[in-house]
């Protein structure tokens, strides 16, 4: 047995066992950095209970949760604590096990010696764990998200597209990783890195129609099936409406709520759809400029909608930054992945500090925490950025003494 | 080059098609996301017909009247009696004719005095009295009114009836009145004769501590008198409660004022101080006041009795008609009923014509704000109302040339121009009125680039500077293939 | 024309000939157990045989309203807006149950309160009459009722039961909206008194004196409009109020002149009863001046119009005030209700019902909250002494509220067991505002209604209501709206930029000398 072997099944381990012993959630069940309204336990505990009693959840109110996290929380899963923080941990490891087979499903070896430290840049990121300990639904998002990557690696149709018919209902953003999916799905050469020889997409447009039509149906059912849930329509504007006219301007990492805040009424409904159509004018360019390598566009549209969503969280961005893992070819080419940690780093921890000292103890303001928001929404642009420099960089070859390449 | 870095525009995704894709996917967003901006951001402004409403300030309203004279030799003297009073008959068009059945108007010869019936003048006609008749007719017809007193022109008014004792106390209070059966013995025959013109809500309240805002005037025999300067204040509008909050419609008050035992009786005073026999007085667009002073044999908390009630609603009735702008009958001319066809007749005229003026110069008004003020919404309401009130000015202007040719009958005629004017100024009043007209009239455009430009400066920067580069470059492009071809054909 | 005839004689809204309208007016001062006096006045005008207007007749505008002793401008309220009851109260201050017992008017909530009962109309909803009539009582009371829009208004049915509906084929419809806000003041005291027949001029209102009013501990002033069915249509005006005596001089007595400053000159003359009742003191000598017309169980009435004027009621005990420390609470039911948590973004709304009483008791208890508080209904709990007891919760009916649009409507029923505080616990979030929702004073709070607790054994129905509560919402920094749009939209524009750049320039290797 390879020690590699071991270390997923001792990282998940390690996690049951602080879940199961710890109770971190109550030190965590109102922080804004790592739940937000659209996520928060709290607020799915609320709709599962008006539920059970006999009132419309999403008649008002602070649930927006999609419904198909009803029917699993009536029916399937009792909301007991220890159940759910299981739960969590199970997803996370999911989680972190499709990330090791997208991983190898690049480098074409069903094991590779690097499985270990793949697994532990997912399980390990505190972007990752501390929103799970926290009972944040995004754990879930993510979890499906890679799911879908991973079938569309592995070349299973319906699984994969299954999958982002599911995320999709739980998150209207993630429609974003869509074409990069159905690409991966469409391309002869797999999700080996091209990234060193670009191609121009090695397939025919005649499979890309069949799989959007696939991907369609599926989410008509899921919604048709949502719909049936909960009694009526009602769950739509509730839940994805949220993501567009943003009723709810709790404070959270991204770049939205302050802005929002601060609007005056006459432009509100102007900058919601510039902000909205900002998420989505980022698709066509990078899939067109990667489109030999669409598990690298699914990559850096992630970084897009963790830095740019609506609602984000910790984990949107952490995901992007586990992701790293599975890319090391990038290493060489990132021209300043110190000032990308150190921007974290400040982000990472003066972020519940102010968020702290303007809500819990009155010294600070909403300026303080806002100014984090910034540095941190700073700290992914620049992540982001290098990610896109470094992966059109690799094409161009080995760095050489006495030569540089840029761009003009 | 010798060195392992190729070259980088042999790379795939470096070539000219892809990048010309990439930025025309940019540039298919933004242009697909410009009605969406015009949506969320624009102002509904409907556009006015303002062609058609400065057009209305060239038409002028003429009504026709016509007046047939029994004696047919008369007709051309007191035509020219008339024309040559052309201001006082601005707008109309009167013509005499002789004893045809088809006039508005018959003046028939009496023997000696002068009667009036219905549309029916009984005068003597001779060619001496020509000049009186003209007068009378035009004391008829185009009777002059002191416009400052007349209420503004509404299609309902609220008649409210107040007695107000100024001092109540337990020997001697009126506590209540039988006025809605005096009311409708009295007062509504006229309230139904002009009903074409106006609609009538009646109330009625007791007001038992009504003091004066001032003291009036002692008199030597130990009554008081009120002076003329003290009449202006008499209303004392903070203590009573005349006023109603509840609908839009202008209220004509009607008080019985019953003095206080130490203010009896209470007489009203003239310039020098000596007191008339007048009971009532009328303040102008507001209302009348009639001063009731019982008799001393009356005693206790009382209703009021029937005699004065029937000597108070007469007074009543003629301030009403003031009011309202019926005009007096011309001295030595008596008629039959307190309400005649001829003075109906002229008060629909008069206020045909302010109406439709008013209307005019309010749609103007609505055009010339709506064109000064670029931030002002127009609503569909709006534009409906001033569209509406546009077509009932041209039914009135159709009407009016029609019904000169049609033997309508005057009433008919006059009734259907009046509800046409009166529907127009509504309309045009309502539009102007209109709250909807109010948001956003103090956004200034500075605001607005302030707001924009942090973003789409900066960001659409690049992409134009781009699609500039591209442009020149495929230029360039196109030149030098053409010389290149030019050099290969040689 | 004979038509309109017609209906005049055959329609009969409010007022028609032959309906006669009578007037009563009445005092009631009681002596509380801590010193100070509660006096209530009450002003009732019956309007004898008539009906509520139907909100189908409101089409028959020419219907004539004549009156004699009914307040006009209340009438043409409404007539114009079809309402069959309606309750409005402006209080100031906090009405102690422990000290002073239950109130003789339930609406001791602080603030304006507003709540009416109306039925389903032809052409106007009830909601668009529910606007009309909010603003025609704050111009005809000088207050900024207008402000109770549908960020404010319930439909508590329950709680806030109706007297007596007419037998209508269509239903009939609350609404209730609530403004701790409010201030009370002599602007509003002013219309009050306007609507009586005799105003301030005779009778029991000329004591009505708003320099001693206003400083009272508590005061009050109510407008109730209803239908008796055997009697007719009825207007009520009260005003209630506290005073003190005991802060001037350190003895209990009053009279008219250290209470109102005023006495009466004269009566009212259209009044058909005018009196005072005082509630005399048990077991402890008194005296009472002048004599009062009679004595019943322990009240002494005073028929105004038979007493000589000026007429200057004063009690006078011999014997000093002894505070009572054991005084046991007045009111069988004590409530408190607080707000706890420290931080502006969640907190526990906590509510203590202690039941003196040897049974139990079932309580309705009502909130009806602002969206800006968020209930977490999973997290309701009862504890007595501790002990967490679900089976006490009876029902609950639940209104969830839309942010930016609708108020919270949350009623249970709860049993109270013998001699218990039952402790009702349960979380809170507050809201974050938009920048134009902050009221001018934003570092304040917010001030939230006053929750109603109704004992569902108490004959007649008596509300309860607990204080109001102020709310601490964060707010952002109110000075920098472009700084914050010039911050964000450059940094997004940047990435924006960066991004474009480097997926549309050209690589070149360039050669570097070494």
């Amino acid at each position: 047995m390879h020690v590699d072997d071991l270390t997923l099944p001792a990282l998940v381990g390690g996690r049951v066992a602080v879940a199961l012993a710890t109770d971190l959630y109550q030190q965590l069940k109102y922080n804004h950095q790592l739940a937000s309204p659209l996520t928060s336990y709290l607020n799915l505990q609320e709709g599962v209970f008006l539920f059970k009693n006999g009132v419309d959840p999403y008649f008002g109110g602070v649930f927006r949760h999609s419904p198909l996290f009803l029917a699993l929380f009536t029916t399937l899963i009792p909301t007991s604590r220890t159940i759910c923080s299981l739960l969590w941990t199970l997803s996370d490891a999911v989680g972190a096990w499709a990330l090791v087979q997208i991983w190898r499903a690049r480098q074409r070896a069903p094991q590779t010696s690097r499985d270990g430290l793949v697994a532990a840049a997912y399980l390990l990121n505190p972007y990752l764990f501390l929103p799970t300990f926290a009972l944040s639904t995004c754990t879930f998002e993510n979890t499906l998200t890679l799911l879908s990557v991973m079938f569309a690696a592995q070349g299973s149709v319906s699984p994969a597209l299954l999958s982002a018919a599911l995320l999709l209902q739980l998150s209207l953003s993630s429609i974003l990783l869509t074409a990069p999916l159905i690409l991966l799905l469409a391309n002869s050469t797999g999700p080996v890195s091209q990234l060193a020889s670009p191609h121009a997409f090695a397939s025919n447009g005649r499979k890309v129609l069949p799989l959007v039509a696939e991907y369609v149906a599926y989410v008509a059912i899921l919604s048709l099936a949502s719909t049936l849930v909960s009694g009526s329509w009602a769950w739509i504007p509730q839940t994805w409406g949220a993501n567009i006219t943003l009723p709810d301007l709790t404070p959270n990492v991204g770049v939205w709520w302050y802005f929002f805040t601060e609007m005056f009424d006459h432009f509100r409904p102007f900058f919601l759809m510039v902000f909205s159509v900002h998420l989505l004018i980022y698709v066509a360019p990078v899939c067109i400029k990667f489109q030999y390598d669409p598990l690298y566009a699914a990559f850096v549209l992630q970084g897009v909608l963790g830095t740019f969503k609506a609602y984000p969280t910790m984990a949107d961005i952490g995901l992007f930054l586990s992701m790293f893992a599975v890319f090391p070819e990038l290493f060489t080419y990132l021209r300043h992945p110190i000032v990308t940690i150190f921007l974290h780093l400040h982000a990472a921890l003066l972020m519940p500090l102010f968020h702290h000292l303007w809500l819990s103890q009155g010294t600070a303001n909403a300026n303080f925490f806002y100014a984090t928001t910034l540095v941190f929404a700073c700290a992914n642009g620049a992540a982001l950025t290098d990610c896109v420099w470094a992966g059109m960089r690799i094409a161009i070859g080995q760095p050489q003494d006495g030569y540089s390449v840029v761009q003009e | 080059m010798a060195t392992s870095l190729r070259d980088p525009s042999t790379l795939f995704f470096q070539s000219e098609a892809i990048r010309r894709l990439i930025i025309s996917s940019y540039w298919v967003v933004l242009i697909a996301a410009l009605p969406l901006w015009w949506h969320t951001t624009s102002i509904e402004r409907l556009s006015l017909p303002t062609s058609r409403v400065n057009a209305q300030a060239d038409r002028q309203l003429r009504l026709p009247i016509s007046i047939g004279l029994e004696d047919a030799s008369l007709v051309g003297p007191l035509q020219r009696e008339l024309d040559s009073r052309g201001q006082r008959w601005k707008g109309l068009d009167v013509t005499v004719a002789g004893a045809a059945a088809n006039a508005s108007y018959i003046v028939v010869n009496a023997d000696n005095a002068a009667l009036l019936g219905e549309r029916r003048l009984q005068f003597p006609l001779r060619r001496a009295t020509i000049p009186l008749l003209a007068d009378a007719l035009s004391d008829l017809l185009v009777p002059r009114l002191n416009s400052h007193r007349i209420a503004h022109y509404a299609p309902r008014y609220r008649l409210a009836f107040t007695l107000l004792n100024e001092d109540a106390v337990e020997g001697d209070a009126i506590s209540s009145w039988d006025i809605s059966t005096a009311i409708t013995h009295q007062l509504s025959p006229l309230l139904d004769a002009l009903s074409v013109l106006h609609n009538f809500t009646i109330e009625s309240q007791v007001q038992f501590h009504a003091p004066l805002a001032f003291s009036p005037q002692p008199m030597s025999d130990g009554s008081v008198g009120l002076t003329p300067e003290d009449l202006t204040v008499f209303v004392n509008s903070a203590e009573w409660t005349l006023s109603s909050s509840v609908s839009n419609d202008p209220v004509l008050h009607f008080l019985v004022f019953v003095p206080s035992s130490s203010h009896r009786p209470m007489h009203i005073l003239d310039a020098h101080g000596v007191p008339t026999t007048a009971e009532s007085f009328l303040l102008p667009q507001w209302g009348g006041i009639v001063i009731y002073n019982p008799p001393n044999t009356e005693r206790g908390v009382r209703p009021l009795s029937h005699d004065a009630l029937s000597s108070i609603l007469p007074q009543f009735s003629n301030q009403l008609l003031s009011l309202l702008g019926v005009a007096k009958l011309p001295p030595g001319i008596p008629s039959t009923s307190p309400l005649t066809e001829w003075q109906l007749d002229a008060l629909l005229r008069r206020r045909a014509f302010e109406n439709t003026l008013e209307a005019t110069e309010t749609l103007q008004s609505i055009v010339r704000l709506v064109d000064q003020i670029d931030n002002m919404p127009v609503g569909q309401d709006v534009r409906g109302d001033v569209l509406s009130a546009l077509s009932s000015l041209d039914h009135i202007h159709i009407h009016s040339k029609t019904a000169s040719a049609l033997p309508l009958p005057l009433s008919l005629s006059l009734n259907t121009t009046l509800h046409h004017s009166a529907t127009a100024l509504t309309l045009a009043s309502r539009a102007f009125f209109n709250p909807g007209m109010l948001a956003l009239l103090y956004f200034p455009t500075e605001h607005k680039f302030a707001v924009y430009m942090p973003l789409f400066a900066s960001a659409v920067i690049p992409l134009l500077a781009t699609v500039i580069r591209e442009v020149a470059a495929w230029r360039k492009q196109r030149r030098e293939a053409a010389v290149a071809v030019a050099a290969a054909a040689q | 024309m004979c038509c309109r005839r017609l209906a005049f004689w055959a329609c009969l809204p409010l007022a028609v000939l032959g309906l006669s309208e009578t007037f009563h007016e009445q005092l009631h001062i009681r002596s509380l157990p801590d010193g100070k006096v509660a006096s209530r006045f009450s002003f009732s005008t019956i309007l004898a045989g008539a009906h509520p207007p139907s909100p189908h007749n409101r089409s028959l505008d020419d219907d004539p309203q004549h009156y004699t002793l009914f307040p006009l401008g209340l009438g043409q309220i409404l007539r114009e807006y079809a309402v069959t009851e309606m309750h409005l109260t402006l209080n100031a201050g906090k009405w102690s149950y422990d000290r002073w017992g239950y109130p003789e008017e339930d609406g001791v909530g602080t603030g304006a309160e507003l709540w009416a009962w109306m039925a389903d109309g032809a052409d106007a909803t009830v909601d668009q009459r529910w606007l009309g009539l909010r603003n025609a009582l704050a111009g005809l009371f000088c207050a900024s009722l207008g402000s109770l829009d549908e960020l404010r208004t319930t439909s508590p049915g329950f709680v806030f039961a109706p007297g007596a509906l007419p037998d209508w084929p269509f239903p009939h419809a609350i609404r209730h909206a609530s403004l701790p806000s409010e201030h009370v003041c002599t602007e509003n005291l002013t219309p009050f008194l306007k609507l009586l027949p005799c105003k301030s001029s005779s009778g029991l209102a000329s004591l009505l004196n708003p320099h001693r009013l206003f400083e009272a501990d508590w005061h009050g002033m109510g407008l109730h409009v209803s239908w008796l069915p055997e009697e007719g249509v009825q207007v009520r005006l009260t005003f209630q109020t506290v005073s003190d005596p005991l802060r001037p001089s350190n003895k209990r007595d009053w009279s008219f002149g250290s209470l109102f400053d005023r006495t009466i000159q004269r009566s009212c003359p259209v009044a058909s009863s005018s009196e005072i009742a005082v509630a005399l003191p048990f077991r402890v000598p008194y005296t009472i001046s002048p004599e009062p017309s009679l004595v019943d169980s322990g009240l002494a009435i005073f028929d105004v119009s038979q007493m000589e004027k000026p007429l200057d009621v004063s009690l006078h005990w011999p014997q000093g005030f002894q505070y009572s420390t054991s005084a046991l609470a007045e009111a069988p039911l004590s409530i408190r209700r607080t707000l706890k948590g420290y931080t502006q973004d969640n907190g526990e709304l906590s509510v203590l019902i202690k039941n003196d009483q040897d049974r139990s008791v079932d309580v309705a208890y009502l909130e009806t909250m602002p969206w800006i508080v968020q209930f977490y209904l999973h997290t309701l709990i009862l504890q007595i002494d501790g002990v967490t007891r679900p089976e006490l919760l009876r029902n609950i009916t639940y209104t969830p509220p839309v942010p930016h649009s609708r108020a919270t409507m949350f009623q249970v029923i709860v049993q109270i067991p013998p001699r218990s505080t039952l402790k009702l616990s349960m979380d809170i979030t507050k809201a974050f505002l938009r920048y134009t929702e902050h009221p001018p004073d934003a570092q304040r709070g917010w001030d939230l209604p006053p929750a109603v607790f109704v004992p569902l054994d108490s004959e007649p129905q008596r509300r309860i209501y607990a204080p109001t509560l102020l709310v601490d919402l964060a707010t952002p920094d109110f000075s920098m709206p472009y700084n914050v749009i010039i911050f964000t939209c450059s940094l997004i524009a940047f990435i924006f930029g960066s991004i474009f750049n480097y997926l549309t320039r050209r690589f070149v290797v360039l050669q570097v000398p070494s």
